[in-house]
């Protein structure tokens, strides 16, 4: 990597006020350092925001969870308070990585990592999130990336957490312009349906603090599935929220990750199963509606039966 | 018959490395631990090209920044690189830093070329050519015995398949590379390499420096798979700094290096036709097959070894055969002999399709096997592994297992030699009843050093902890380089001999008729001042080769995600003599783990459009991680009577063949090519739309050229370097 500027900040404000043009932040540093070393970015000043008081940790506010950016993958995964109200965060954070991965990695940067395409992450190839002028992915080794986009760009959303969140309705709050805004996950990557260069929506200079888990009633689970047993990405990731009144679905979410460039949340199968009773059957039909409107490129079909088992499976989960 | 004792203490029995404490603790050091005064960091500029005309590189700039004490160009003039990764020049500074900045800064003028990276498009006659000179189809090997064509007329029962295997990446932990210190025309360099004596050549050659002048150490080291024989690029890159600045030069690859342009293990295309009788008896086989080595086998580093070849039909003893093959050019790193060269690669064809011919003849997978492996002792090993496994108990009609989630078993055998001799070595017997061994061997992780101390334990009665053994250093008398499962076999005729001697000497001067054991001490004493100091070397008699293995495995795939899972792997397997259970096992280890990841997540891949490697990393190449490791259990055949046979290779070879019948006992369906991932277990299952008719009709083609390609008698030969 090259040379750069360390400063550590103490508050939001301070971290965004000395970031100046190009600088980048840096909490657990496990995406950052690697896109650095690859002089796929070269920040010439690098911020910490890790140490920013008050980022870590979990606190509950009118019966929901806010959980500080800078919360470890590792302590969302063994809170019991996460794996009571929102399983599927938790299940999500598990399957993140390595343990050594995971005490160093933060929720912050998991949402916000950039793209893992082997184009994007090769140092000496220029791509079209890169800035360049083709994605190679599209004619090229697409094994691994994604069966839906909006744009030329194939890499797909790899972060769990993103996915997991999508499925509960979290809120994420991100540190823009001097004030504190809040984004539903859905916002917080629609740039990056229709956009090639952006990983997700956040602007230069946009820092997320925290994500808060909504009160209220519902079950999630979170399933992935990779080519390894453990430590490996995932092909796809899955996650499934829903309440149930009298047994019967209610306000049921899906969301997909690792098949588009952005949590791809099944609407339209989230209403089917609207009053349902949730079986093999249904769980079925919804996958079917959740992946028809895939459009796998030649190395990458085999995701969609991998999607469709994962939400069969994860709505019995949810069931059971 | 072996002349080792037949009753023994140590020999056979459980001793850990004697090492272990010093790896684990991080107190013993590695190449890359050494840290001589004034020692600099080295770097490598390589090819950001597939393929071009160098025309110039300017290192003015690189030599001028901050830190940098000397550069060194690969070659002088222009030049034609042919793979992504290749060597360039060299930087040397003060930190890695400054040796990163200075590599950003060199100027290279190159005019790229075509290239080409996959082999069923370097066989196409419009592929641009690797070398302008030559076609990228190389002249084939073509072994015949009997006629195949009056045979396969009279076999009852014919499959016909077509099986690929991928390139696999040695990828030893320890990347290569050395701390080298070239001062006063001498040099001394502490090498990460499996052969001590063949890096000092090396570097001799490079230097031109006596080798006498040049001494290699190589205490400990991580691994080299067969990729380790020379000082490599790197080596000589380093030495010249090293020779520029009068300094120590550290010259270590890093992982994206490593994964370049250090050695593979060939890919392999495979069409084979196979026919018996219909008790299932083989008759014929016919092959047609091509791989690729990469731009060139071998490479001047690798020390010979490395070819795209593979033997066929394999451990099989078929009276009419056809087998020709062709090596293929390819924009991309050369091979290098990769543990058991060849022969993973021609066990996966031939293990594949002996098993659809089982099927189709419904016979059991074991009783084929049985009916044409000529081999005594793997006769012997089906029918342990057979009871041991519970073979019949767990063997059913291929997917015949219900739920989504099947269960399937798979059998697979290898053969390797193992064999050794040449080495030398010297034992001292000091006053006070400690003991010295050296030997110029060198441990390359399967425990050379605590077989050293062991066999002179078993000669002198005393304890292994009161051996020294001291391995890995030139000045040492001389033993060969660690490769083709040698080692074992070579080093401890050596050491059972001088030690013998050294024994005898012993009696003599002290007159103590036996010293051995709780005589030895006091024999010792009896010495005076004067240490007994004796040469010894490998002998007949205490060695052997031929061993054979089997592996049975049983797996799990979800017919739903195409995941496999590895429950169980057992081995059995022959080695002669076991001279230390633990290592033997923890090679046997070793071995399954990279048949594993052979089997399903290994493999280099390079794209088309742009010709780089597009996972040099382990976040994308995938090797197998502690969950994924199965049960791993393992019946070590003792033979002593047999000798010493190394294992190292032998238990690398059958794993992925047995692992891949097991998918197809559990699905119903082969998958006939490596690595067994989800994509293609989805694929075979009918989930995923087919691939496009040209791919095949490529594959074809390819076939068809090596069919009608022009060549020579021959069959393939283990290249393996010692």
């Amino acid at each position: 990597m090259k040379n750069f500027e360390y400063i550590t900040a103490q508050s939001p404000a301070s971290a965004a006020a000395l970031l100046g043009e190009n600088g980048r932040y840096l909490a657990g540093g496990v995406d950052l350092l690697g896109e650095m070393k690859e002089y796929i970015v070269s920040p010439p000043r690098v911020v910490n925001v890790k140490t920013i008081p008050g980022s870590a940790g979990e606190s509950l506010r009118d019966g929901s969870l806010r959980l500080g950016a800078n919360t470890t993958l590792a302590a969302i995964a063994a809170s019991e308070r996460i794996q009571e109200l929102a399983p599927a965060v938790a299940e999500a954070a598990a399957e993140v990585g390595s343990p050594q991965i995971r005490n160093v990695a933060t929720l912050g940067g998991n949402l916000a990592q950039h793209s893992r395409c082997w184009y994007y992450r090769q140092r000496d190839v220029t791509c079209l999130k890169k800035g360049g002028n083709t994605c190679y992915g599209r004619e090229g080794e697409n094994k691994y990336l994604s069966i839906f986009s909006g744009n030329p760009c194939v890499s797909p959303i790899v972060s769990n957490l993103a996915v997991a969140l999508a499925a509960i309705d979290a809120r994420v709050s991100v540190y823009r312009k001097n004030r504190e805004t809040e984004l539903t996950i859905p916002e917080l990557y629609e740039d990056a349906w229709d956009n090639p260069l952006a990983q997700n929506s956040l602007k230069p200079g946009d820092l997320i603090t925290s994500v808060t888990i909504p009160s209220g009633p519902g079950k999630s689970t979170y399933l992935q599935m990779s080519e390894k047993s453990d430590f490996d990405w995932a092909l796809v990731s899955c996650a499934v929220f829903s309440k149930f009144q009298d047994g019967k679905v209610s306000g049921a979410r899906i969301a997909l990750g690792c098949i588009a460039p952005v949590p791809l949340i099944a609407e339209e199968a989230g209403r089917f199963l609207e009053g349902k009773v949730l079986d093999e059957s249904t769980a079925a039909q919804a996958a079917e509606l959740a992946l028809a409107k895939a459009t796998p490129l030649a190395h990458n079909g085999y995701k969609v039966p991998i999607a469709k088992a994962l939400i069969r499976r994860s709505l019995l989960k949810l069931r059971a | 018959m072996s002349n080792w004792p037949t009753q023994t203490e140590f020999l056979g029995k459980n001793t850990p490395r004697l090492e272990g404490a010093a790896k684990v603790t991080g107190a013993a050091k590695y190449s890359s631990d050494q840290q001589p005064e004034g020692w600099l960091y080295a770097m490598i500029l390589r090819s950001k090209w597939p393929s071009a005309i160098i025309r110039s590189i300017n290192l003015e700039k690189a030599k001028a920044s901050a830190g940098i004490k000397a550069v060194a160009a690969v070659k002088d003039g222009e030049r034609h690189v042919r793979y992504y990764g290749e060597e360039l020049a060299a930087v040397a500074g003060t930190s890695k830093q400054a040796c990163l900045d200075a590599l950003r800064l060199i100027e290279v003028d190159a005019t790229p070329q075509p290239f080409v990276v996959d082999p069923v498009e370097a066989i196409k006659p419009d592929a641009p050519k690797v070398f302008s000179d030559a076609p990228n189809l190389g002249e084939a090997k073509l072994k015949e015995e009997g006629d195949i064509a009056a045979a396969f007329a009279k076999c009852d029962v014919i499959v016909e398949g077509e099986f690929s295997t991928q390139v696999q990446i040695h990828h030893p932990l320890e990347t290569h590379g050395n701390t080298i210190h070239v001062k006063d025309d001498a040099c001394t360099a502490w090498a990460s390499t499996q052969g001590i004596f063949s890096v000092r050549d090396g570097l001799s050659g490079n230097l031109n420096i006596p080798q006498n002048r040049v001494r290699v150490i190589t205490e400990f080291m991580g691994g080299g798979f067969g990729a380790k024989f020379g000082p490599g690029v790197e080596g000589s890159l380093a030495a010249k700094l090293s020779r520029e600045t009068g300094l120590p030069v550290k010259l270590m690859l890093t992982r994206f290096d490593e994964s370049l342009a250090v050695g593979n293990r060939p890919s392999s295309y495979q069409k084979i036709k196979l026919g018996s009788d219909k008790e299932g008896k083989l008759l014929a086989f016919d092959l047609d097959a091509f791989g690729s080595a990469g731009f060139a086998s071998g490479g001047s580093s690798a020390g010979g070894g490395g070819g795209a070849g593979f033997p066929a039909p394999y451990i099989y003893k078929i009276p009419n055969i056809r087998a020709k093959h062709a090596g293929v050019a390819i924009n991309a790193g050369s091979s290098r002999a990769f543990r058991a060269p060849g022969h993973p690669q021609g066990s996966f064809g031939m293990e594949s399709i002996l098993d659809d011919l089982a099927v189709k003849l419904g016979l059991d997978p074991v009783d084929i096997r049985l009916k044409n492996d000529p081999f005594e002792i793997r006769q012997k090993e089906y029918a342990i592994g057979r009871e041991k496994f519970g073979w019949a108990q767990k063997y059913r009609k291929p997917g015949s297992s219900p739920g989504p989630i099947k269960t399937g078993v798979g059998v697979a055998g290898a053969t390797w030699g193992g064999g050794g001799k040449g080495t030398k070595a010297q034992a001292t017997i000091n006053p006070d009843g400690t003991v010295e061994v050296r030997c110029g061997t060198q441990d390359l992780g399967t425990g050379a050093k605590t077989v050293v101390a062991l066999v002179a334990a078993e000669v002198f009665g005393i304890p292994p902890e009161k051996i020294a053994a001291k391995i890995g250093d030139t000045d040492f008398p001389a033993s060969g380089g660690s490769g083709g499962s040698t080692t074992t076999a070579s080093v401890s005729p050596a050491i059972f001999d001088v030690c013998t001697k050294a024994l005898k000497e012993l009696q003599t001067l002290s007159g103590v008729a036996d010293a051995r054991g709780a005589n030895f001490e006091s024999a010792c004493r009896k010495l005076g001042m004067q240490p007994v100091v004796m040469q010894g070397e490998w002998i007949e008699g205490l060695s052997s080769s031929g061993a054979g293995g089997v592996q049975f495995a049983e797996v799990e795939v979800d017919t739903e995600t195409g995941f496999v899972k590895v429950k169980k792997i057992l081995v059995v397997q022959d080695c002669g003599l076991v001279v230390n259970r633990l290592t033997a096992e923890s090679q046997v280890n070793g071995g399954v783990i990279t048949g594993l990841g052979y089997a399903l997540y290994e493999q280099r891949v390079m794209d088309a459009q742009t010709g780089v490697c597009l996972n040099p990393n382990f976040e994308t190449y995938k090797l197998p991680g502690a969950a994924d490791i199965p049960d791993i259990e393992i019946v070590l055949l003792d033979m002593p009577e047999r000798g010493v046979i190394g294992l190292g290779e032998p238990v690398v070879i059958p794993t992925a063949s047995a692992v891949a019948n097991a998918v197809a006992n559990a699905i119903g369906v082969r998958i006939n090519s490596l690595p067994i991932t989800p994509d293609k277990v989805l694929a075979a299952l009918g989930l995923v739309p087919p691939r496009a008719a040209s791919v095949s009709e490529d594959l074809e083609t390819s076939f068809a050229a090596v069919e009608d390609a022009h060549a020579v008698a021959g069959d393939f030969t283990e290249d393996v370097p010692v």
